[in-house]
Formats: structure tokens, C-alpha cells, sequence
């Protein structure tokens, strides 16, 4: 499995870096951090390249690699990579793949684990292409973007996407498990198990009844799912609820609670246009939500 | 009954591959949205009569700028397909043969863009900014103040000889080399960083405007001249006309510098930068003793020999001798000059010639006089306020060069024999203050992650309006002595 973390910011990245390793452990999971620089000017950007290479020169980090030696030390305290004394941040290369593209040769025997990115340009554009270019399975990214944007990842991005929202790290979570009769829901489920299984988190399955003649399908995908959940030895409840999907999800779902869910099997021309129940769940959820694909 | 909507739905998830297919469509849409936008506004525009008093022609050539314009502020496309598509609609449209349109694509300006741009990747590549912070030490290096002062101070001068895009790129290390260290979440510690940064980036920006191998801007602006008004404006002249503007902005930038971002500058670190690069080998001695005469050579000819060779064929001639003495391989220069931009600039260049061909500029100026016709005040300062902003503002929105290789036709039109008005319409258009797309320098301070957008235009506004008023009073009082 491979699993892509995208970070920003010092300040904001270090719950988005958190639970995505936690995942990513979970997993086994091929891990790349990527740091997606600002979207330069095609007037600026062979000038801007010219400095960054002086900057490589003089020893001076250019933007977005202190990000990463911040993200690198930061798994190291964690113990996600072996502290080896005689590598420091500084020995390590950066490679230029391609244009937008650089990587940091991380020497060791963590090289294989884990990868880590720098990437300039449009945010949806580059991950999307970091994707296709790797294969990865799941997306995780914070919560600070605007809606629109989380919106055009789930929409763009061909691999499940996580928006980590108000996580906290020393906080005890418990999954919130909304399932349905879609292919995303049967994804979702098997995430989550895996997930819950190996952090020992408890799970909360939910089916939101509305009235329609698929009702009796969801409680049947309810009980099949807390059956299994059982069988797995993870810790669960089973819970039917009536409403809006959206508005109960949002409602059901607490701080402590990361919700995971499939993504809409709806026509990609009306989620662009006129959104979807899962997009909007991530977009009004105070916590982390999974969408899967 | 199925709803259209019902439909989509009930057929979507059905079939994978349509959904691969859909998805792919729709992402190609929101990437090209402005594209699509641009062509159907030119669609919408071809659809209507052409205007009274202007002819079909012009009428085009103003279509496919506004469809230029489009283009180049969002980017939905390539530089080099917006440079295609301006050729390629000018024959379309039948705004000039295509005879013409070759002719148009290539001239000294142009020579002087690719020329500049490969002479700034070979003196970038020697790593003279080593040798320059030694020299701005020595000279500026007694207080921390004064050494800021002295950086902004050397690159408006360099900057105003060679370009903005070559020295930033020398000077930049030099200041972020003495900030390295610095804990930006003080304020004090904040502040400090943001001084270094804004010195570079204000005297690189306001150099820039001081002789016409500052900027492209400048040399477009002077063929323009040459070519609709027959006036000719040597080297020398510019600088008569510019320098002193450049003077008095680095004066303002200064204490708008110091009231912006006031700092103790306790943690500039110019003692331990200094020792860090007091060793030099005599290979780079030697390296930077030619690179110094090469850059001397340039200059001195362009001061010289302007009108005979063109601005354009030095700046060539500065990247071939370091080519030719094998200071800098073809690789590294054609790894880092921006084809693309020297192309979009051509095209824009055969663009602004045909709009005044076409007599599109003389239209515009006339609806222009039109409108100040109706003001009490006196037309000619209404006109050169109106024609300065616009200029500036639109080259914060859109770069200058390309600003004056569209709107110069226009600004020449406004007063043909008074020089006052193209030279502050390039000069304004230099007053890059305000975004940080509006130039390389502002784009590579941004670049860094230490300089926000908000931060740029806020000190920006103050600039760019102290700007405004020197120009204004220095082409009112000074330049008519001249």
C-alpha cells in the first residue's frame, strides 16, 4: 500500500504528519511526504529555479526543505526512522526527478519506507500527479485549505483522500464508520478494520435510513459489518440512525471521533457541480474524515 | 418522468471507463476554464458589428489583446501556446499577412530579451554575489543599518545596468545568508528578516527603471519610440531622465522600510557571514577578474555604441563571450532561459506593432480624449495620471514587459511628440510594489516563504503611491529642463 502525505506549514502540519504515519504504520504502508511549494509565475519560474540553485550552492535551504528536515526530524523523535548519529538532515541529497519535482535521498534503512517530496506549483495539480505517479492508495492532507479545495481533491484525485481537521494528537479517537450500499462504503469498511485493528481503536457503525427502498439493504450491510467487525476481535456498536445523511453524520459524529466513509458512486458531472454527501460531510465535520475510493 | 439529472446519475455509475472519461473531461475544464472563457469571448466579440470609426482589422488585433491579456494573467495555457495563438489569430483574423506578422515577431527588442536573459544565467553562474558581499562589507559593513542600506543601495545600481532577474538572483543569497538563523517568530526577530528581504527585493525593483538594459520594458518602450514617433532615446538620455527618479525612490523606500519593519536587527549576523566567506581560491579570483571585464565591456557598449549595434546584439554578445571563453556551457543556459517568455514577449511585440498599424491605438486614444473632453481639470494632467496608474497597476497585474509591449502603442498615441509620456508609461510600469506576480523579484521573494502577499502589497501601496507622486513631479519640474 502506499500512502501520500501532503504537509504545509511547520505550525499546522504536525497532526496532518501524525495521523497519517499512524496509518501509514498500520498499513505497512510505503509512505511519501510531499511539501507543495507556491504556485510560481511561468514569467518567474526559470528565475526562480536559477536562485534555488544558487541557494543549493550557498548551503541555503531552499523554501519548503526546512519544511521537510522539520518533517524528517519529526519522525525520527517519533521513531518512525531509525536515529542514525552519522546522518544529519544536511547529508542528505535533493534529487531533481523533474521540473516540479525534487526528492530527498534518504540514505539508511528507512529508504525504502519512506520518501520525501518537494514538489512547486498548484496544489490539486500536484498531488494529483504525485499520485498518478506513484500508485498511492490514500491522500492525507490538513484540514486549514479552503472547502473548495477539499472538494477538488475527493473530486480529482484518484485515491482515497483523508482531510485531517482539529486532530490532536494525545486525544483517544474512535472510528465512525458510516456504511452503505456503494463500493467507496465496502472500501471504507475495510480500511477501517485494518486501522482500528492495529491501533485497538473502537469502531462506531452507523447506517442513515431515508426513508427509500434500499432501508432494508443498509440494515442488512449493518449487521454484516458489525458481524465482521466482531469476528476481527475490534471493540464496536451498531447503530441505525434516520435523516438527512449529511446533516445526521455531521451531527452523530464528536471531536474524538474520525470518520470514514465511501466515496459517492453519483455521476462525476453532478458531484462537480452540485457537490456530494460524503464531500459535504468532510466539509462540515469538525474531525478527521476519510473518504474512500 | 427521468430528470436530465436522474439520467446522469442512473447511467454514471454504470460504466467505469465513463467515469474515467467524464472525470478526466472535467478536470481538463476547471484547468482550462479561463481559456475556454477567453475563447468565448472573442467568439461573442467576432459575433458583434465592428465599431464606428474603426476598422476591421484593428477591431481584431483588440480581440485577440484582450484575449492575450486573459491568457497571460491566468495562465490556463502555456507561455509558448499563447505566443502560437497570438500569430496564428493575427493571420486568422486577417489583422496583417503573415509576411508581415514574421517581420513584426522579431526586432531589437526582442534580441535584447533572449540576450539578457542568457547574459543574467551566465553571470549568475560564476557566483560573483561571494565577491559583492565582501565588497558591501567592506564598504557599508560598520553598522547593520547601514549594511542593508548599502545592499539595497548596490542592487539598484547593478540592478539598473543589468537587469532586476540577475541581480536578485546574486543578491538574495547574500541576504538571506545573514538572516539564516533568525527565530522569525519574534516580532523584532520577524521584522529583522523582512528588512533584509524588502532591501534586496526594493533596490533590485526600483534599479530597474534607472537605464534601458533594466528591464525589457525600457528597450520595447524606445523601439516603440523609434518606430511610430521617430524619436530616438540613447542610453545616455534614459539615464538623464530615470536615474534621478531611481534616487529619490530608494530615499522614500528606505524610511518606508524602517517604518514598516522596525527592528533592533540584533540578530543580523554580518560578522559571522564575513568569516564564512573570507576564504577565496585564485581560480575564483581569476573567474570573477573576467566576469567583472565581460560585464564592464557590455556596459561600457551599451553606453557607446546603442545606436549602431542595437541594445539587443550587446546583450547577445555579453552571453557569447561567456560562452566562447567556456565560462558557461550552452546546457546551463538552455536549461535555465525561459524560451517560452521570449517567445510570448515577441509575440506580443508583433501584437502592439499592429495595433497601431491597424490605427486600433489612434481609436482607443481618440474615445480616450473623448471621455477627458468631458473633465473640468486640464486634460494633460488627467491623461498622463490615468495613462501612469494604468500602466502601473496593470503591470502589478500582468508584468511590465508585456504591460508596454500592449498598452506603449497606446501611450505613445496619447502625446506622439512629447517623450514624457511613453518614458513615464515604461517607467510606471517598473513600480512592481504592489503583487508578487508582477515581477521576477517579487515572485522569488515570495518564492522563499518569508514574505507573504498580504505583507508585499501592504508596503506595497505605500511605494507605489510615493512612486506615482515622484514621477509625476519629476516629469512636471525636471524633465522639462532636460
Amino acid at each position: 500500500m502506499n500512502i501520500l502525505i501532503a504537509i504545509g506549514g511547520k505550525e499546522y502540519s504536525k497532526p496532518t504528519l501524525d495521523l497519517g504515519m499512524k496509518i501509514a504504520n498500520a498499513f505497512e504502508a510505503t509512505t511519501t511526504i510531499a511539501y507543495v511549494g507556491k504556485r510560481i509565475s511561468q514569467f518567474s519560474e526559470k528565475d526562480v529555479s536559477v536562485v534555488h540553485q544558487n541557494l543549493d550552492n550557498r548551503e541555503l535551504y531552499r523554501p519548503g526543505v526546512r519544511t521537510l528536515e522539520w518533517a524528517y526530524d519529526f519522525l525520527e523523535s517519533k521513531k518512525y526512522i531509525k536515529k542514525d548519529k552519522s546522518i544529519a538532515f544536511n547529508d542528505h541529497l535533493l534529487i531533481d526527478e523533474e521540473n516540479s519535482r525534487m526528492r530527498v535521498l534518504l540514505k539508511g534503512n528507512h529508504s525504502n519506507k519512506i520518501d520525501l517530496i518537494l514538489r512547486t506549483g498548484e496544489i490539486i495539480d500536484q498531488l494529483r500527479s504525485e499520485v498518478e505517479t506513484s500508485n498511492h492508495d490514500i491522500t492525507i492532507i490538513g484540514g486549514g485549505g479552503n472547502k473548495g479545495m477539499h472538494h477538488k481533491l475527493v473530486q480529482f484525485i484518484d485515491s482515497s483522500v483523508m482531510v485531517v481537521k482539529n486532530y490532536s494528537v494525545n486525544k483517544q479517537y474512535k472510528i465512525l464508520l458510516p456504511v452503505n450500499n456503494s463500493t467507496g462504503s465496502n472500501k471504507a469498511i475495510q480500511i477501517a478494520e485494518k486501522f482500528a485493528k492495529s491501533k485497538k481503536l473502537p469502531v462506531e457503525i452507523i447506517t442513515v435510513l431515508e426513508n427509500k427502498s434500499s432501508d432494508k439493504k443498509l440494515r442488512t450491510i449493518l449487521k454484516k459489518t458489525e458481524q465482521r467487525f466482531t469476528t476481527a476481535g475490534i471493540k464496536n456498536t451498531a447503530t441505525i440512525l434516520e435523516g438527512n445523511p449529511v446533516e445526521t453524520v455531521v451531527k452523530y459524529a464528536k471531536d474524538d471521533s474520525l470518520v470514514m466513509l465511501g466515496v459517492s458512486p453519483k455521476n462525476p458531472f453532478l458531484k462537480y457541480f452540485f457537490g456530494s454527501k460524503p464531500i459535504s460531510i468532510a466539509q462540515q465535520c469538525n474531525c478527521p474524515v476519510l473518504i474512500a475510493k | 418522468m427521468l430528470s436530465f439529472l436522474d439520467l446522469l446519475n442512473k447511467f454514471g455509475p454504470m460504466n467505469e471507463s465513463y467515469k474515467i472519461i467524464s472525470s478526466s473531461m472535467l478536470y481538463w475544464f476547471s484547468q482550462k476554464k479561463w481559456f475556454i472563457f477567453s475563447v468565448l469571448l472573442a467568439v461573442f466579440l467576432l459575433s458583434l458589428s465592428t465599431p464606428v470609426g474603426l476598422t476591421l482589422a484593428g477591431y481584431h488585433s483588440l480581440i485577440i489583446l484582450l484575449m492575450v491579456f486573459t491568457l497571460v494573467t491566468f495562465e490556463p495555457i502555456p507561455f509558448p501556446a499563447i505566443a502560437l495563438l497570438t500569430l496564428v489569430l493575427q493571420v486568422l483574423l486577417g489583422v496583417a499577412p503573415p509576411d508581415v506578422v514574421a517581420e513584426s515577431f522579431m526586432n531589437d527588442a526582442v534580441l535584447f530579451v533572449m540576450g539578457s536573459l542568457m547574459f543574467a544565467i551566465a553571470i549568475v553562474h560564476q557566483g560573483l554575489d561571494i565577491r559583492l558581499a565582501k565588497i558591501i562589507i567592506k564598504i557599508f559593513g560598520r553598522s547593520k543599518r547601514l549594511f542593508l542600506a548599502g545592499l539595497m543601495t548596490i542592487s539598484a545600481i547593478l540592478s539598473s545596468f543589468l537587469g532586476e532577474h540577475t541581480i536578485i538572483a546574486i543578491m538574495l543569497p547574500i541576504g538571506l545568508s545573514v538572516i539564516k538563523n533568525i527565530d522569525t517568530k519574534q516580532t523584532d526577530g520577524r521584522n529583522a528578516v523582512l528588512l533584509t528581504l524588502f532591501s534586496v527585493a526594493y533596490g533590485t525593483i526600483i534599479g530597474s527603471i534607472g537605464t534601458p538594459s533594466g528591464g525589457a520594458r525600457n528597450v520595447i518602450m524606445i523601439n516603440y519610440l523609434q518606430e511610430f514617433s521617430n524619436i530616438n532615446i540613447d542610453y545616455w538620455e534614459w539615464m538623464k531622465h530615470a536615474y534621478p527618479i531611481l534616487i529619490m525612490q530608494l530615499i522614500v523606500a528606505y524610511f518606508v522600510l524602517q517604518f514598516a519593519f522596525p527592528t533592533t536587527l540584533k540578530n543580523i549576523q554580518i560578522k559571522g557571514y564575513k568569516k564564512k566567506i573570507s576564504k577565496s581560491t585564485t581560480k575564483d579570483n581569476i573567474n570573477h577578474l573576467f566576469s567583472s571585464i565581460i560585464i564592464l565591456l557590455i556596459v561600457i557598449s551599451w553606453f557607446l555604441f546603442n545606436e549602431e549595434l542595437g541594445l539587443g546584439i550587446i546583450a547577445l554578445c555579453g552571453a557569447l563571450i561567456f560562452m566562447i571563453c567556456g565560462m558557461v556551457s550552452w546546457e546551463v543556459i538552455n536549461k535555465n532561459t525561459n524560451w517560452g517568455v521570449i517567445l510570448l514577449f515577441a509575440a506580443t511585440i508583433s501584437l502592439g506593432f499592429q495595433i497601431n498599424e491597424t490605427g486600433a491605438s489612434s481609436w482607443l486614444v481618440i474615445k480616450f480624449n473623448a471621455l477627458l473632453a468631458l473633465m473640468p481639470e486640464s486634460s494633460f494632467n488627467i491623461s498622463w495620471s490615468f495613462m501612469a496608474i494604468l500602466t502601473g497597476l496593470t503591470a502589478n497585474f500582468f508584468t511590465s514587459s508585456a504591460t508596454i509591449s500592449l498598452l506603449g502603442p497606446m501611450a505613445i498615441e496619447l502625446q506622439p511628440s512629447d517623450v514624457s509620456f511613453a518614458l513615464s508609461a515604461a517607467i510606471a510600469s517598473g513600480f512592481s510594489f504592489l503583487t508578487v506576480i508582477s515581477s521576477p523579484t517579487a515572485m522569488i521573494i515570495y518564492s522563499t516563504g518569508l514574505v507573504s502577499t498580504k505583507t508585499f502589497f501592504k508596503v506595497g501601496v505605500l511605494m507605489f503611491t510615493s512612486s506615482i507622486v515622484i514621477l509625476y513631479l519629476m516629469s512636471k519640474f525636471y524633465w522639462v529642463t532636460l
